[in-house]
């Protein structure tokens, strides 16, 4: 049996200091933004505290997006040598193509994935569906009910989160990346029900985000809301933990976790 | 010189970081001639068998591979679907011949439980064969990064010296004479893979 | 108060870090202890150590690097590699800026008594309190520039003065599990970004103090130097401990026999551990801290070496831990002093790192004694709040 994943979330942006420089940011409600390292030094941190594997995403919006994550991930893939998701912006084949060229191994879709459906099934066709995560950003609405957010929260759709789950996987998804905009950052847990409802009803695995504060998070995280993999930014930024640590307090839930020594 | 097998599948970035982070010298070898310049081969691979299969016949290393592996006998690594290329036939699509060089079948997983989903994705407990030289300095029980819907089915039980439990017994490594191969990705797996393509580097069969 | 589970032989709790408890509620620490024990050969590892040092002797201008700070680790290093091999190494001390008085009678002590070139590096205060100040406010700890520059600098001195070979003391799997005693622990980049500077590089930090004037040259001795220029040198960073048993009460008694090393007394300490953690006067601060965090603190750590070495049963442990615990020190007030916070201020900060399942049932208490050289700390360079503002605002948005 797999085991399950700690996934640190790393998200780029342009530095505000330095136009030229990307730099990792942490984010609460997808909105103020904290600019808290360098992404190769964050990603060889990580892999020396054995991280399972790395979501990179990038957060800007422009033209160049792809190109500026694949230079970072380039430089990144010489000395990583553990998967990666990488995504933000990924609009077409090409892009897909271009990202896995400079060592991506798996790509993050989002707001595209809904906006042209065959978006999945042709990357999953062409790369295979292990390559292709869908990402789903979501927000509870007036009515109590989750609601798909696109464009890095910006837009809401009339569109339920778990049935959205259930069509990604049919149309070819190899992943679900899960994040609650309502708890990004917030540090108070994940939303645990959310979370048990994707994973009742897809096949494929669920890698869930948004919220983590303390390692009990994310031993919920696993234990009650069935994910395969919990991905965390804050956490690991403002917290006195590290994987190993994190990873000794969700071995001793009894969780089926990579210990590493 | 290490030569990584570019016949248009696989990652081979990763693989090519890994060797050159570890210091070996290592090259891409785009053409099948390329194969007599270098001492040891590594054929990586991700996607379907029949693909893989086809291309290695189209880019013209069907004859090159068997010349440099089997005729000449330089270590060789295969990886992931480079593994499963090495069997006599595959049936991912179809009943689909590979180069042959291990007695097996490629097969898919089958855990029968709902919750052991297909492809399997992730670290997982890999038993290796502590006396096998290219597992020197692991432990017995080593976590894997293995992604895959198929996997080699041995007939020669000789040859399986690494496996795992996905509800059933599923072959994580295989060893014969000069070829080595595993189904997990070594490049993938941090520390403990990179001690594999280390020792593979100083391999002398 | 919560109840912590801890470990069925040494006391650690659940919130120390990197534990695992087995089958049998016996802790990793203690069973990486069982295996230093039974399963190396020790005459083996002396061999190695013996090997190691004749291929290095004489070739350079010292025969070795030896990172100190005075303390009982770094002292017996020196010792040992003195009275053992009669080694000729450079001394190198990283000056974190608070060294009490008993540290530098010690080190003058033991460097007339021994014979040895000394270079010690203090970095730039002004630099350090915005460090102290990030450190505290984003991990909860406020050594980043010691943990850092301690690992760190003395790389650069070896780099410069060519000198390959380089020293520590204990080696980590002693108190946690970042590294086991069957694995080699190499003092190199990756130990350091495994845990050393709490997930946080100089570069990084440098990312995490834009805008708040810092020359990005005075993050120089807190960055790890490049691999490449390591290699060149052909450098071995390692653990003394990886090569001797580790025993600090017999290593300690034998320095203090042989070179006069004092121990002295550290906040909240029972005094029959004089030896341990003498070197800094915030030492009574950062254990208090530890406690907020994570429900435990120094008497926990002694007690629980000692019943693993079985020289303290279980109910005299309990009883020392609940006899020293859980106070307040009197060196709190200059922590404060020089980092620019309120006591409120410490305790919302340090409690917004609690480790799960520990809260903090936070009550007023009196702080404790003061220490005897109290009055000798210095208490210059007080961070103006208006400077400690610009950091504290930009954390609280993150909050």
């Amino acid at each position: 049996m797999s085991k399950k994943r700690l996934i640190p979330k790393l998200q780029l942006r342009t530095s505000s200091y330095n136009k030229l420089k990307m730099v990792l940011v942490i984010t609460k409600q997808f909105g103020h933004v904290i600019e808290i390292g360098d992404p190769v030094s964050q990603a060889k941190i990580y892999q020396d505290q054995a991280a399972d594997e790395l979501i990179f995403i990038n957060i800007d919006k422009d033209e160049k997006s792809i190109d500026k994550l694949a230079t970072i991930i380039r430089q990144v893939s010489q000395d990583i040598f553990m998967p990666m998701t990488v995504g933000g912006g990924v609009t077409n084949e090409n892009d897909f193509r271009i990202l896995l060229a400079n060592g991506a191994d798996k790509i993050a879709i989002n707001t595209n994935a809904i906006t042209d459906t065959s978006l999945i099934s042709r990357t999953a066709k062409r790369f295979g569906s292990q390559c292709v995560v869908v990402s789903i950003d979501y927000k509870v609405d007036e009515m109590g009910i989750n609601k798909v957010f696109i464009n890095g929260g910006q837009e809401r759709l009339n569109m339920d989160v778990v049935d959205w789950a259930r069509k990604a996987e049919d149309l070819g998804a190899g992943e679900i990346l899960l994040t609650s905009i309502d708890r990004d950052g917030m540090r108070n847990g994940l939303d645990l029900e959310t979370i048990s409802k994707v994973a009742e009803v897809v096949s494929i695995p669920v890698i869930a985000g948004g919220g983590c504060g303390l390692a009990k998070h994310f031993i919920d995280g696993f234990l009650v809301g069935k994910a395969d993999a919990v991905t965390s930014g804050s956490f690991f930024a403002h917290r006195d933990q590290n994987l190993i640590q994190t990873r000794s307090h969700i071995k001793n839930a009894g969780v089926n976790i990579r210990v590493h020594t | 010189m290490i030569g990584i097998v570019n016949y248009g599948m696989g990652n081979l970035l990763s693989v090519y970081n890994a060797f050159d982070y570890l210091g070996a010298e290592v090259m891409i070898c785009e053409y099948p001639e390329d194969l007599a310049k270098v001492d040891q081969v590594v054929i990586p691979g991700v996607g379907a068998f029949k693909d893989c299969i086809d291309k290695i016949n189209l880019s013209g290393f069907c004859d090159a591979l068997d010349e440099a592996v089997i005729k000449k006998a330089k270590p060789t690594l295969g990886i992931c679907l480079g593994m499963q290329v090495m069997a006599t036939k595959g049936t991912e699509g179809g009943i689909h011949n590979g180069l042959g060089w291990f007695d097996a079948t490629v097969v898919r997983l089958s855990p029968g439980i709902a919750t052991m989903r297909v492809p399997n994705i992730g670290w997982n407990d890999v038993r290796v064969d502590e006396k096998v030289p290219l597992f020197k300095g692991l432990p017995s029980t080593v976590d894997f990064y293995l992604v895959h819907s198929y996997f080699m089915s041995a007939n020669n039980a000789s040859d399986v010296v690494a496996t795992y439990d996905y509800n059933e017994t599923v072959t994580a490594a295989v060893l014969k004479d000069n070829i080595f191969a595993t189904q997990f990705h070594p490049e993938k797996s941090q520390d403990h893979g990179l001690k594999i393509l280390e020792n593979f580097i100083v391999w002398r069969p | 108060m919560v109840e912590l589970k801890r470990c069925k032989k040494c006391l650690l709790p659940e919130t120390h870090e990197s534990i695992i408890f087995d089958g049998q509620g016996i802790c990793n620490i203690c069973r990486q202890n069982e295996f230093k024990n039974e399963k190396i050969d020790w005459s083996r590892r002396k061999e190695e150590l013996t090997e190691l040092i004749e291929s290095h002797r004489g070739k350079y201008d010292y025969d070795c690097i030896i990172p100190f700070s005075g303390g009982k680790d770094s002292t017996w290093t020196l010792y040992y590699l003195m009275k053992e091999y009669k080694l000729k190494p450079l001394v190198v001390r990283f000056d974190h800026g608070f060294l009490r008085p008993n540290l530098h009678e010690n080190t003058t002590k033991v460097l007339r008594n021994l014979g040895a070139d000394f270079h010690t590096f203090t970095p730039n205060w002004k630099v350090v309190q915005k460090l102290m100040l990030q450190s505290f406010l984003e991990k909860g700890d406020f050594c980043w520039h010691c943990h850092t520059g301690i690992f760190s600098y003395p790389m650069w001195v070896a780099l410069r003065y060519n000198v390959p070979l380089i020293f520590w003391g204990e080696p980590s799997a002693e108190y946690t599990s970042y590294y086991s005693y069957d694995q080699p622990e190499e003092v190199d980049e990756k130990r350091f970004n495994r845990y050393v500077n709490l997930g946080i590089t100089a570069l990084d930090m440098a990312v995490r103090l834009s805008g708040t004037n810092v020359d990005e040259r005075d993050f120089k001795p807190y960055t790890y130097p490049p691999l490449r220029e390591l290699r060149k040198l052909n450098y071995r960073s390692v653990c003394l401990g990886t090569y001797i048993p580790w025993d600090v009460k017999k290593q300690s008694k034998i320095i203090h026999d042989e070179l006069g090393w004092q121990g002295d007394r550290v906040e909240n300490v029972p005094e029959q551990y004089n030896y341990e953690k003498i070197e800094c006067h915030m030492q009574g601060v950062r254990d208090y801290i530890k406690y907020v965090k994570r429900g435990y603190t120094r008497p926990t750590h002694l007690a629980s070496i000692d019943m693993r070495h079985d020289r303290m049963e279980r109910e005299e442990g309990l009883q020392m831990i609940n006899q020293f615990e859980g106070k307040k020190p009197a060196s709190l007030e200059i922590f404060l002093e020089m980092v620019g916070l309120t006591e409120s201020e410490f305790f919302e900060i340090a409690q917004s790192h609690s480790v799960s399942p520990w809260k903090l049932n936070l009550v007023e208490q009196e702080a404790g004694e003061k220490l005897p050289d109290f009055n000798k700390w210095t208490r210059e360079g007080k961070m103006k709040r208006e400077d400690a503002e610009v950091q504290l605002q930009n954390w609280k948005k993150s909050q």
